[in-house]
């Protein structure tokens, strides 16, 4: 099957500014979505993602059509941005500050739903970093098993390894809100 | 009672987080990146334009700067159409002064005395 964005690519690759925008148009807003969840924050994610399209016209000229799907590529090369930026922070604890604390509010306190989506983002951020592009990419981006074992570069089995582990954590760390969650 | 699976509860954790909306001017910045891009490609190729130009300057007149190689060959290049445009039809008459159904002679080769110098 034609890969819908084949000729886009060759396009922005020949200089064609319009096949730029609809590559941009198509994909910035997803790719910028998973690189917020990746790394907790929007100008981090912004930077992330300017840095993945800069690769992409780069490439663009020498992409060859059919050796793999293209959004494929782009989320690997997105992920790989937002695992470079993590490294980069180093020493930051940000999984002890993602924790959602133990003695956070009660499932019947009665939470908005600022507060706890700032508790599901802050579980998620918590994750190690392969468990959580895997639960973002079959769980957020609706991607199958098999497609998201391509763009991390690991075997269907080692995703599935990766996601019971991930879903299993984020069900810990939410575990004084399990009861709202149910609902 | 019945328990959500992992996959279940993970879909609905995750559904209770905004979606995250590109900014405005989100676009637009991709697409300037786009535009520094092509810019910086043609200027690259100005660059290797003009690095090969004076590289062979330098292989056809080493030391000297690139405008004499380039003044040379336009001078020559010059000199060649002038001439060519002054002498008409000079090419044939170099062309008619030889003759390949005629023997070449040897004659710088023979000695006086009609005997082989070889």
């Amino acid at each position: 099957m034609q890969d819908p964005d084949a000729q886009d690519v060759a396009g922005a690759g020949r200089g064609d500014r319009a096949a730029a925008a609809r590559l941009i148009a198509r994909h910035g807003p997803k790719l910028l979505s998973v690189a917020r969840r990746m790394l907790g924050r929007q100008g981090d994610a912004e930077d992330a993602v300017q840095d993945v399209f800069l690769k992409l016209w780069t490439h663009a000229a020498r992409w060859q059509p059919g050796k793999a799907k293209f959004e494929t590529w782009l989320f690997r090369v997105t992920l790989n941005a937002c695992y470079d930026r993590l490294r980069r922070r180093g020493g930051e604890p940000l999984e002890e500050a993602a924790r959602v604390p133990d003695d956070g509010p009660a499932p019947d306190s009665g939470l908005d739903d600022a507060a706890l989506a700032a508790a599901v983002e802050s579980a998620l951020a918590g994750l190690p970093e392969r468990q959580r592009a895997a639960i973002l990419l079959c769980h957020f981006r609706d991607l199958g098993n098999v497609e998201a074992a391509e763009i991390m570069g690991l075997s269907v089995e080692a995703i599935e390894s990766l996601l019971a582990r991930g879903r299993r954590a984020l069900r810990d760390r939410l575990a004084p809100l399990k009861a709202i969650l149910r609902e | 009672m019945n328990e959500l699976s992992d996959a279940q509860f993970t879909d609905r954790a995750l559904a209770r987080l905004p979606a995250v909306s590109p900014p405005a001017g989100f676009e637009a910045g991709l697409l300037a990146g786009y535009d520094g891009w092509r810019a910086r490609r043609r200027a690259g190729l100005a660059a290797v334009l003009a690095g090969a130009a004076r590289g062979l300057a330098q292989l056809v007149w080493p030391g000297a700067p690139a405008w004499a190689p380039a003044g040379a060959l336009t001078l020559a290049l010059l000199l060649g159409a002038g001439l060519g445009a002054v002498l008409p039809g000079g090419l044939d008459r170099m062309v008619s002064g030889f003759s390949l159904d005629r023997t070449p002679g040897f004659t710088t080769l023979i000695s006086s005395d009609g005997e082989e110098d070889l």
